[in-house]
């Protein structure tokens, strides 16, 4: 059985493999050098919130469960980061370990009574935790360079950054570094989706009795959907609190987990790639229009728009849908040509 | 710890307030038994009748009652069109899918609310009912007459809904909906306009609830769209089902919230009320099932 599942994980897709070594090349060593600070910036945004679109992915597409407060997970990672980076002088990866797996346990923490639930009440239950979460972050605030447990200063006058790694201390460094970081995250996901745990999600999404019945621990695997999800989003927070350098409570707010959800569902929660289209919607799309001058509400319009119409016309979101229609269009034409010649 | 009179003048603006949710939530539940759908954008569309009721006044120079009216109005006829578009397209999924897809018109609500009217430079916006001048003192308090009818809203709305689902043939048809939609169908009830009433009612809810709001609250589109997450609360302590134990619930959110706001170690902390009692509750009732089969 292992011997099998081990020969079949080895299989690689060669087109996609070449897809994703040209993307991450491409990310590491064009992009830092090729745009503008503006849009490394932004980038090194679309690298994190690649990560968190990821973890929804996972729970969304992978296992069906739907969380309305990855907002919130995220702002956990962010602010274990922040206090660790102020208080200690831990090496960086060191730190985002800690950010990943102390959101892992808050995230379990939630995710055990709650895995009792199904479908939409686990939905709303996610949405009224968040909430809370967001309610107590806005009394806390963020770690500023403080000291005490909350490490936050409100008479900070000169308040210090965030510390960087070493090895990404300029905005072109920090985006590689990011790069590197969503990478290993994708490989992680990767990993879990192609062994026994995304076959174990994989029927439970299916049907819950129907995986029971085939000897599935289903509450283990739901609980390590929940836990892998909030470890790389809490990963994530870590890397935000670098590329930001100054966390407010104000920038994680509970419509942002329902934007999230939006793009993730737009990107389509069942391949790996939509995690990628999720994050470029989600952060490159507005720097973008902000450029123009375009307000981003605009934006916000349009996800609405977009999740009425995964959810009643395309349920795989535009990775899946996109190069479908593509390979649609291509037959279409070699048709046209074959008949013309 | 603050002394009773200085609670005093919080109970009255906690019932006030439950009263709100109350009604919201009870718009909330006959939705989601007939339909099947929690719809999430209750507070959206009642913010948007607001705001547009706030034009109303402030830029055409309308008469209050007509603002009013135009505000109701609005957000029925956004919930009837939403219902009459994606209610029959998603009938038959899943009532998390249902769920999702109202968070999709609350997306496109929040942004056409923000594009229209931002909130730059510190302008804040309030509704005006006539009813805030008048009132009345009971030992100490100031009662004024918007949270009379803030309270006797609530109160009216639970007891009406009760009432008509239990005696009226649409309610019947309604709580027979709720049970199976397909056999309700085939027992020659005509689902789709059945369907229609009650996203007809729970708009005219959702305007009434907004414009209240954004009288004892504040008329901000975010504050308004996330408010009637406390309606949702109640609506959920209940389990979407009754409609007493969702009015009962509301009063309770209401209270504990507005109660708290005297006490200095926990009035930063008030708005986690409706979250906590909601998770509370539901953590509670799941002990002993798993939720959501039904």
């Amino acid at each position: 059985m292992a011997a099998t599942g081990a020969r079949r994980r080895i299989r690689w897709n060669r087109p996609q493999a070449a897809a994703v070594a040209v993307v991450v090349a491409f990310s590491l060593f064009g992009l830092p050098e090729l745009l503008s600070l503006y849009y490394v910036d932004t980038m090194t945004q679309v690298a994190v919130y690649s990560i968190v679109a990821l973890g929804l992915g996972v729970l969304v597409g992978r296992v069906g469960l739907y969380s309305l407060g990855q907002s919130a997970v995220l702002a956990i990672g962010a602010w274990v980061a922040a206090r660790l980076l102020f208080a200690t002088s831990l090496p960086f990866p060191v730190v985002l370990l800690f950010a990943g797996v102390v959101t892992m346990a808050a995230g379990m923490v939630i995710g055990l009574p709650a895995l009792r639930m199904r479908g939409l009440y686990l939905a709303l239950i996610t949405l009224m935790l968040a909430g809370a979460i967001t309610v107590v972050l806005a009394t806390t605030n963020f770690p500023n360079g403080g000291g005490g447990f909350l490490g936050y200063n409100g008479s900070n006058v000169h308040i210090p950054p965030i510390r960087r790694p070493s090895a990404g201390g300029s905005d072109p460094a920090y985006l590689r570094y990011s790069v590197v970081v969503a990478a290993i995250m994708f490989a992680l996901v990767y990993l879990h989706v192609r062994t026994r745990p995304g076959r174990a999600w994989a029927a439970i999404r299916q049907s819950e009795p129907a995986a029971l019945a085939a000897g599935i621990n289903t509450t283990l695997y739901k609980l390590w959907a929940f836990a892998l999800a909030s470890f790389i989003t809490g990963v994530a927070g870590g890397v935000l609190a670098g590329a930001s350098r100054y966390l407010y409570s104000i920038d994680f707010q509970p419509q942002d987990s329902i934007t999230l959800l939006a793009v993730v569902l737009m990107g389509g929660a069942f391949s790996l790639w939509g995690a990628v289209v999720a994050a470029l919607l989600l952060q490159l799309l507005p720097a973008v229009l902000h450029n123009w001058g375009v307000p981003a509400d605009w934006l916000t319009i349009l996800f609405g728009v977009g999740v009425l119409q995964v959810l009643t016309t395309a349920p795989k979101g535009l990775a899946d849908q996109v190069p479908r229609d593509l390979g649609r269009l291509a037959r279409l034409l070699r048709g046209r040509r074959a008949r013309s010649h | 710890m603050p002394t009773w009179s200085d609670l005093q003048p919080f109970i009255v603006s906690g019932l006030a307030l439950g009263g709100v949710y109350a009604l919201s939530g009870v718009g909330l539940v006959v939705l989601y038994r007939a339909t099947g759908v929690v719809y999430l954008a209750f507070g959206a569309v009642g913010a948007f009748g607001a705001l547009i009721g706030w034009s109303l006044i402030h830029d055409a120079g309308a008469p209050g009652w007509l603002a009013w009216l135009v505000c109701i109005a609005t957000a029925t006829v956004l919930t009837l069109a939403y219902g009459m578009i994606f209610g029959p397209a998603l009938a038959k999924r899943d009532p998390l899918v249902k769920a999702v897809a109202t968070l999709g018109l609350t997306l496109i609500l929040f942004g056409a609310m923000d594009l229209l009217w931002t909130t730059g430079g510190g302008q804040s916006r309030s509704i005006a009912l006539p009813t805030d001048n008048g009132g009345f003192t009971v030992g100490q308090v100031q009662v004024n007459w918007t949270q009379v009818i803030g309270l006797g809203a609530g109160v009216v709305i639970a007891t009406g809904t009760a009432v008509f689902l239990r005696y009226t043939k649409l309610g019947t048809a309604m709580r027979a909906m709720a049970n199976d939609r397909e056999i309700t169908a085939m027992l020659g009830v005509p689902v789709r306009r059945v369907e229609a009433a009650a996203w007809l009612g729970c708009g005219v809810l959702a305007g009434i609830a907004g414009l209240l709001l954004a009288d004892l609250v504040a008329l901000d589109a975010t504050t308004l769209t996330f408010l009637v997450i406390s309606s949702l609360a109640a609506a959920l302590i209940a389990r979407l089902r009754s409609i007493a134990l969702t009015f009962a619930a509301a009063i309770v959110v209401g209270l504990v919230h507005d109660l708290l706001t005297p006490v200095q170690a926990l009035t930063n902390y008030r708005d986690m009320t409706p979250f906590v009692l909601a998770a509370v509750a539901l953590l509670v009732i799941s002990r002993h099932r798993v939720m959501g089969v039904d």
